[in-house]
């Protein structure tokens, strides 16, 4: 799941995850997509950048292990 | 002392202080980053969780959404009229009941006190897929960014010295606008003038690359540039006062205590 808060500098980044996903499947690229919703620190922009949800592939093994 | 805004949006505000000290800015940023009470929630019930997701886990990002903060309404519990027990003037509790598949939102929770929400209502809070289940209660009270940073109203809370940059004699070589990082000189009749003081960073590269030695940096000016930005659980405005509030509380109580002393 996506971090609530930028781990730095602790400014609510959670709320523009969808938004940003959403301008990354219009072909945008992230650069641009963090320029228009005004991530403009770098600390908050690497939260993005960085993140890879693993809970999509644990929900993969949901019921195989107790 | 006096502050001047520069510009200000609902989050965001850049505001200049004048007459003032160092020791006077560096308080009020302490106080608006530490002091200044936030609703967040601090105690979780955690009745059903088949999420992917730990208790811990789940309870530590509901603490980090910020809460819609009405100061005038709630007291902080040490100092409540229940004696730290619990009441509706100081906690607010939120509810949770949901069922997979289904993204669990920020805004899913209902809340007693309808004032009392969370700032943003799409904040993914854990994803739940089919079979999955989640009862919670979360209980928000008052605390403050001296004891956890979820509680602050403020992200960015930082401060500069804005000097006064004087130029006299300048015979019109363009040295500093060509060295100056933050390109705070521009050419007037020949003579380069500080024209946007406000962005100097202090670098003194003017002062050492110019060969008349004719620029003069002065950072005494009891002025300093505040940058600020909010999280959102109250205005801007509301937090600046809260902070000076608490401020002017705490020099009382010290000019109280030297009084006793000085008996």
């Amino acid at each position: 799941m996506f971090p609530i808060r930028c781990f730095s500098c602790g400014a609510v980044i959670a709320h523009k995850w969808e938004e940003y996903l959403a301008k990354l499947k219009e072909g945008k690229s992230a650069k641009d997509a963090l320029n228009e919703l005004g991530i403009d620190r770098y600390c908050c922009r690497r939260m993005f950048l960085t993140h890879k949800s693993v809970i999509d592939e644990f929900a993969r093994f949901r019921g195989a292990v107790g | 002392m006096k502050v001047e805004f520069i510009d200000e949006d609902d989050l965001k505000v850049r505001f200049i202080l004048t007459e003032a000290n160092p020791a006077f800015a560096n308080s009020w940023r302490r106080a608006m980053k530490s002091l200044v009470p936030t609703m967040a929630v601090d105690y979780v019930d955690i009745y059903m969780n088949t999420s992917l997701l730990y208790d811990e886990i789940i309870a530590h990002r509901i603490g980090l959404v910020p809460l819609k903060t009405d100061l005038e309404r709630f007291n902080m519990q040490d100092k409540c009229v229940c004696g730290g027990e619990g009441c509706p003037s100081c906690q607010v509790s939120l509810r949770l009941n949901v069922e997979g598949p289904k993204m669990v939102y920020s805004g899913d929770f209902v809340s007693d006190d309808p004032e009392t929400t969370p700032v943003y209502n799409n904040i993914p809070v854990v994803q739940l897929y089919e079979g999955q289940q989640l009862m919670i209660e979360a209980i928000a009270r008052l605390g403050t960014g001296r004891e956890h940073s979820k509680f602050q109203p403020v992200s960015v809370c930082a401060y500069r010295i804005v000097p006064e940059i004087v130029v006299e004699d300048c015979d019109g070589c363009e040295k500093c606008i060509e060295v100056c990082p933050r390109n705070v000189f521009e050419m007037e009749n020949g003579k380069a003038i500080p024209a946007k003081v406000i962005e100097c960073s202090l670098c003194y590269e003017c002062v050492k690359e110019c060969p008349l030695d004719a620029i003069k940096i002065d950072e005494e000016t009891g002025k300093f540039l505040f940058m600020v930005e909010g999280i959102g659980q109250m205005p801007m405005r509301t937090v600046m006062r809260k902070a000076l509030d608490i401020l002017k509380e705490k020099a009382e109580e010290m000019n109280k205590i030297i009084e006793e002393v000085s008996l």
